[in-house]
């Protein structure tokens, strides 16, 4: 069987949803739009107009929540990399708005550039296990207002996958919307194939932003997927007992799920969370706490309990380097969610609490994350698999290696075979130069970025983007 | 058939591991009047080299590489009484001698030994497991190989590589023989401390050792 991993079972599942129906009908949540909270009025939510807040009927949620489309797919750019959601594996995606770099070359820490985006872009398409493509840096080298949406640009013109990004301001729409029909050739293959999604936050606890919700719903006549994205982080901006805050994060989320509905029914929802924790001594946001990590795989059960698709934060650390702390807190914070069936994976690349993108990082998380996907597979105990015919044959004190089926099977999905993972004898390893998967990882990066990329645009629509790129950095 | 196609039948029946395959078109070309040496050449050879060429290439696996080495072997077995009648040798003039040494049943590693060994070019004698030290020494001295490969994987049994080499030395046979040690216990301290030619940690290290050591 597969092998499956639970921090809830589905009483306790219950009781979250329970609880935060409660928390939205008797609290409510802050919508900072009169346009929104309008439109929550008109379909059933009492709103205090001077507090700018809703308080949301449970019929409502209810309600909003079978409007949802539970099936879709995120195009890409590139068709055959297109996600259809829920996907049969986990897959991963990097993190996005970060803002420093770890220099490839220096290995110092900087500003985060727009090259670096393309970079990292090319990267994450030439590795199998990455879907979906959130720019992960802001890049400091263009104007604030315009380095999302250059960001994104940046990424489709370096990578043929799906690219998700946020809308932090409704203006954004009109340049993402030229951008998405410049490659695509028409508004219709924009509506229909969903190569471009956004991912929406909730301010915690409880609150929306009024800009970043006005342009992710102007983003959704588009018919764009939006992913739902709240991240209070228990002790400082969710409360502490990690049972309380998956009740608040999940309450912003049936927020979000009643506003998408109530604005534009049918919107395609992606049900996503990055719970963090406060270190209890210097205040600082963590990532790669366990606790983060049973936070994380709990949402990834609720949302697949809604039926949602999911993309949860993970595979994350609060390391400022490669080495062992990262890959323990990655692993910690990728498996159990693999394990509870998460869609994709949100934060490969990342050092720092996903401040700090480090290419080498990116290929290395796509390896635990394979290893991850592997341990998921559990043992396949069908019947063709005992291979009693073989032991038989083999008898006492043979070997198996002459077997059909072990040369089948070496090429099948039983073995996952690594390919940074230090594997070979010592002294093979020793007449190698003693290199370690950092190493490995370095290595394939330098030949990523050496080699053309696999799939570019077409010079006219990459000239088609620069343009519409030099007027986004004018006019935003 | 042509000629031509049945030559590459042999490449493949070689490169794919089909050992039945690989004994009924050695026969075929037999029957064809096909020389034996083209038979080798243009047949077999080239399957069983690029079997070797697909396994450092990381294409080929253990398995595939072993499939392909018994194919070649049984190949072999048809090709060689034909060349011998013709007074000439299927062999490529060098042959490995392998065991597991006395008290030692695990053999796994040594088979792949033999099959890397095979598809490098190799002629090979595999004595097989828990061979006992006399019966290598005989071997030795009645099939004169190049290189004795001696595997052990047990700390208790290890002792008898040392003493194979022991033996060697009081039959007057060591010159004549170079001798690899492998195992998992055994390391290249070990290797020289009893006096071996040389340590291979894995099969790929062994046919890059041995041929080092016949330079």
């Amino acid at each position: 069987m597969n092998m499956f991993g639970t921090v809830l079972n589905v009483e306790e599942m219950d009781a979250i949803h329970m609880q935060s129906l409660s928390i939205l009908e008797d609290i409510g949540v802050r919508v900072p739009s009169e346009k929104v909270l309008g439109t929550l009025e008109d379909v059933g939510a009492t709103i205090d107009w001077q507090e700018q807040i809703a308080k949301i009927p449970r019929e409502l949620v209810t309600k909003s929540l079978s409007l949802c489309p539970k099936t879709f797919t995120l195009g890409a750019r590139v068709e055959a990399k297109s996600l259809a959601l829920p996907g049969k594996i986990s897959s991963i995606n990097l993190d996005g708005t970060g803002t420093r770099m770890r220099d490839f070359h220096t290995g110092k820490r900087r500003d985060a550039l727009l090259d670096d985006v393309a970079k990292a872009a090319r990267v994450f398409d030439a590795m199998d296990v990455g879907t979906v493509l959130w720019p992960p840096v802001v890049a400091r080298d263009v104007p604030t207002r315009a380095a999302g949406f250059l960001g994104a640009a940046t990424a489709f013109m370096n990578s043929g996958k799906h690219i998700q990004d946020e809308i932090k301001k409704e203006k954004e729409v009109y340049y993402v919307e030229q951008l998405l029909t410049a490659i695509l050739g028409s508004r219709e293959a924009v509506v229909e194939k969903k190569i471009y999604s956004a991912t929406y936050c909730t301010v915690a606890p409880l609150s929306h932003d009024k800009e970043m919700l006005e342009g992710t719903l102007a983003l959704t006549r588009l018919k764009a997927p939006v992913l739902m994205y709240p991240m209070p982080a228990s002790g400082s901006t969710g409360p502490a007992s990690l049972y309380a805050n998956l009740a608040l994060a999940n309450a912003e989320i049936l927020s979000c799920i009643v506003i998408f509905q109530a604005t534009t029914p049918g919107t395609p929802l992606i049900y996503g969370a990055a719970l963090g924790a406060v270190d209890l001594r210097s205040g600082a946001y963590l990532e790669g706490g366990v606790e983060t990590a049973l936070q994380l795989t709990a949402m990834t059960q609720m949302g697949k309990h809604y039926g949602f698709p999911t993309i949860v934060a993970g595979c994350l650390t609060d390391a400022h380097e490669m080495g062992f702390q990262t890959a323990l807190e990655k692993t910690l914070t990728c498996l159990p969610l693999v394990l509870a069936g998460c869609d994709v994976v949100q934060g490969a690349g990342f050092l720092e609490s996903s401040m700090t993108l480090c290419l080498e990082q990116i290929l290395l998380d796509g390896e635990i994350l394979e290893l991850c996907n592997r341990m998921a597979k559990g043992v396949d105990t069908r019947s063709e698999k005992a291979l009693m015919e073989e032991i038989s044959r083999v008898g006492p004190g043979g070997h198996f290696l002459k077997e059909k089926s072990t040369r089948q099977l070496f090429r099948s999905e039983e073995y996952y075979m690594p390919t940074l993972s230090v594997r070979e004898p010592y002294e093979s390893w020793c007449s190698l130069g003693s290199p370690d998967m950092i190493c490995r990882a370095r290595e394939q990066v330098e030949r990523i970025l050496r080699e053309e990329p696999a799939q570019p645009l077409s010079e006219s629509v990459g000239k088609a983007i620069q343009e519409i790129m030099e007027e986004a950095r004018e006019n935003l | 058939m042509e000629a031509i196609e049945l030559l590459e039948m042999m490449r493949k029946a070689v490169l794919e591991g089909e050992e039945e395959e690989a004994v009924k078109m050695a026969h075929e070309g037999l029957e064809k009047g096909m020389s034996p040496q083209e038979i080798m050449d243009k047949g077999f050879l080239p399957g069983i080299r690029e079997a070797g060429e697909l396994y450092q290439q990381e294409e080929y696996f253990l398995p595939d590489l072993v499939c392909a080495a018994d194919a070649m072997k049984a190949a072999l077995e048809v090709i060689n009484p034909v060349l011998k009648k013709e007074g000439k040798t299927g062999d490529t003039g060098k042959t490995v001698m392998l065991a597991t040494v006395q008290g030692d049943v695990h053999d796994i590693g040594k088979t792949i030994v033999g099959a890397m060994m095979t598809a490098n070019g190799w002629n090979l004698v595999d004595l097989g497991q828990d061979v006992k030290n006399e019966e290598v020494i005989r071997a030795v001295e009645e099939k004169s190989p190049h290189v004795l490969g001696l595997s052990a994987l047990l700390t208790s049994t290890m002792e008898e590589q040392r003493e194979v080499i022991r033996l060697l030395v009081e039959k007057g046979l060591r010159s004549q023989v170079k001798v690899l040690v492998g195992g998992a216990p055994v390391n290249q301290d070990w290797a020289d401390r009893i006096g071996a030619d040389g340590y291979a940690e894995s099969a790929v290290a062994a046919v890059t050792l041995a041929q080092e050591l016949l330079r």
